[in-house]
């Protein structure tokens, strides 16, 4: 991977009447590199893809692909993209072929060259034997394929993902994550944006958490995990915990959360193991109220936790 | 650039073929429209014969034996019923007007009170003006069958004017009422006496009182211009739901995303509904032509006209689509222009039968424009210079509706 960066953000914000969806953004992808956007819904992900896709007009801030600014000379900056967006994209009433043709030809692409790309993504993708049928056809997870093909047809430098294995199923997402990660081992720089640790902890190179329109940490997924991670353990019970008990809990980490109830609590370690096993202890002497108990090793949601106070899937 | 405006609009021509419900309402509607009400109107245009009699009110209170004795001519005319009295009470001329504007009766005769002394004046003293009869008939009633009419009771009233003057001008002319035949034939054939205008009656026909004068045009005449642009703004919310559609399937965010311009966007967008417009103005006027023997007029003109009307559609749409962010919003927004445009505009009644305020409305639709246009052309057979000011109208419309709907058209997703 070139550390030359391909994409570069400079203090980048958008408002929404009095909302501030993306505060101050700035940072670098370099090019060949697979980047990851993680974050809760409305972190401001989506407003942050669509202003680099050229869909969204910021209202303040510069954004440059390929050392061309997207804003002043946007078509031959959106040129060196190619967009796969949540939603799928594809005309429901049209073959997948029909599609691909459309939208080869937005790129430019025309003739034999079209045809020769047409038949090249839907190899990638798997979907050769489906060229002609109509797209209201296919599975969740077909559409999806197809959604990533339609993106590719020009081969682009930069391949923006938003969500891309939303409602598909494990084996579908499988595929799907093995090509864009075969794609990415190419060459082509990868934008990609999800809510699964996961995916972003396997796949990506670095990774920025955003929180609220802001960038909260960007960093390698084992840096950041070393350096904010935590293990969280997650405690329910049969009935309200007194102060007396709660206190005692604080022994083992941090209280992060308690529910107006008081039935349930979440408590940040760096040691979980030897944690557990003393609270299991301490709750030998209180028969009956615990419920359940459960252990987050240290990764991505848990970093996010630890920098926010909040779960990821809030 | 071109060859994206291409590839938008064989794409979006691909998708419209596979809503045939969409392209159905835009051809068969008007066709129906067409065929139904110009058949149903048919029968209207046949009045005035032995099994279809015209019926006339006839205002005659005060205006004497002359007139009674035209009206009884007239009664026993084959083709005409005459209605002198309503629930017993005679009718008056304000009443006749009236029933005449609003269509419910198609002609009405009024004698003014009078009327028999004013010609038998008239005879002493030719210094004194004529007597006046009105004829009023409703605007749209169809021409040749006016004429008809008119000529019948026009003939029977000036007879009965002129045999009552016979024996005075005898007396005048000859000092007494007797005489030789051949003196009475020669008498009689003197134009002063029998010719034209020498009934001393004026026989004046007028329209009821509101109502301005004007060519009133056939129901073909009427119905295929009317029915067509009528059917032409159907293209609203087909153009309006294309724009939705694509913007909640997603493939607007990805068609943005390319390298092209919007104006390549918009452009390919409405280039078809364009294309579809025109060829419905083709396919409407060719069934005038072919069912029911429309004539023309001058085809350069009509074809200005069209392509203005279309882009007086098409900006209207893309209006409906800036504005609408929901199906039923589009949905709404559409019928209702489409039915409210065309009403005010004169596509369901003609609006030289509206009143006067509805008259002044009417000429903010493109539609009132637009009929005005293809009329200039179909009935006054005029050229393309007669439409310069209609054409020029309706691109006005259409840049109004371009320049609010790009001002309001929001790209972002």
């Amino acid at each position: 991977m070139s550390r030359s960066p391909i994409i570069m953000v400079e203090d980048l914000w958008k408002t929404y009447g009095e909302t501030d969806a993306v505060q101050g953004l700035s940072f670098e992808i370099f090019r060949g590199e697979f980047f990851g956007l993680l974050g809760p819904n409305g972190a401001g992900k989506t407003t942050t893809i669509g202003i680099l896709s050229g869909l969204i007009e910021p209202t303040r801030g510069g954004v440059s692909i390929g050392g061309i600014d997207l804003f002043s000379r946007p078509r031959e900056a959106k040129a060196k993209l190619g967009l796969v967006p949540q939603r799928f994209a594809l005309y429901p009433t049209l073959s997948a072929r029909d599609n691909l043709i459309f939208f080869g030809r937005i790129y430019g692409l025309k003739a034999k060259r079209l045809q020769e790309r047409i038949a090249g993504v839907l190899n990638i993708v798997a979907l050769t034997d489906r060229a002609d049928q109509t797209v209201a056809t296919f599975s969740h997870g077909m559409k999806r394929r197809l959604n990533i093909a339609a993106g590719l047809l020009h081969e682009p430098e930069i391949l923006i993902l938003d969500e891309p294995t939303v409602g598909v199923d494990t084996q579908s997402r499988e595929a799907i994550l093995e090509s864009i990660h075969s794609l990415n081992e190419s060459g082509v720089t990868v934008l990609y944006t999800t809510h699964r640790i996961e995916e972003a902890q396997r796949l990506c190179g670095r990774v920025a958490i955003m929180d609220r329109g802001k960038i909260i940490a960007l960093d390698s997924p084992d840096r950041l995990i070393r350096e904010s991670g935590k293990g969280i353990i997650r405690l329910s019970f049969n009935a309200a915990i007194d102060e007396k008990l709660m206190d005692r809990m604080t022994r083992f980490g941090l209280l992060l959360f308690v529910d107006d109830q008081k039935k349930r609590v979440h408590i940040e370690t760096d040691h979980t193991d030897q944690a557990s096993r003393e609270l299991l202890e301490l709750m030998e002497s209180h028969a009956g109220l615990l419920k359940t108990l459960d252990i987050s090793e240290p990764n991505l949601e848990t970093v996010f936790i630890h920098l926010t106070g909040r779960n990821l899937r809030d | 650039m071109i060859r994206q405006i291409i590839a938008i609009t064989l794409k979006e021509l691909k998708v419209l073929w596979q809503d045939r419900e969409a392209l159905a309402l835009l051809f068969v509607m008007p066709l129906f429209f067409i065929l139904v009400m110009s058949f149903a109107l048919e029968g209207v245009f046949q009045a005035g014969g032995k099994g279809n009699p015209i019926e006339i009110l006839v205002v005659h209170q005060g205006a004497g034996r002359l007139a009674d004795q035209a009206i009884s001519d007239l009664k026993r005319t084959e083709g005409l019923i005459l209605i002198e009295r309503h629930q017993g009470i005679p009718l008056t001329a304000d009443q006749a007007d009236q029933w005449i504007g609003k269509g419910r009766y198609p002609l009405a005769l009024i004698f003014p009170e009078g009327y028999t002394e004013r010609i038998l004046d008239q005879l002493n003293d030719p210094e004194k003006g004529k007597a006046v009869v009105y004829l009023v008939s409703e605007p749209a009633m169809n021409l040749q069958l006016l004429a008809s009419v008119k000529g019948t009771v026009q003939g029977a009233i000036e007879r009965r004017a002129l045999l009552a003057g016979i024996p005075q001008r005898l007396i005048k002319l000859l000092g007494t009422s007797a005489g030789s035949w051949e003196q009475l034939d020669t008498l009689l054939g003197d134009p002063k006496i029998g010719g034209p205008g020498a009934s001393g009656v004026d026989f004046l026909h007028r329209f009821p009182k509101g109502f301005a004068a004007g060519r009133r045009p056939t129901a073909t005449e009427q119905n295929v211009p009317a029915y067509t642009i009528f059917g032409v703004f159907f293209i609203v919310l087909t153009l309006a739901t294309s724009f939705l559609q694509e913007k909640k399937d997603g493939t607007f965010q990805r068609i943005l995303a390319a390298p092209l311009s919007k104006t390549a966007l918009l452009i390919g967008k409405l280039l078809p509904y364009y294309l579809v417009n025109l060829i419905q103005v083709a396919l409407m006027f060719g069934v005038g032509v072919v069912a029911f023997g429309m004539k023309l007029g001058n085809l350069p003109a009509l074809v200005i006209v069209s392509l203005a009307l279309a882009a007086a559609a098409n900006g209207l749409g893309l209006l409906v689509a800036s504005l609408g962010k929901t199906e039923a919003q589009v949905n709404g927004l559409s019928v209702l222009l489409a039915i409210t445009l065309s009403a005010l505009g004169g596509m369901m009644v003609p609006t030289f039968i509206m009143p006067d305020l509805m008259k002044t409305l009417s000429l903010f639709t493109p539609h009132a424009w637009a009929l005005a246009g293809y009329h200039d052309v179909i009935i006054r057979g005029l050229g393309p210079q007669a439409v310069l000011t209609e054409t020029a109208v309706l691109l006005g419309f259409a840049s109004f509706f371009f320049a609010v709907a790009l001002w309001r058209f929001r790209f972002d997703p």
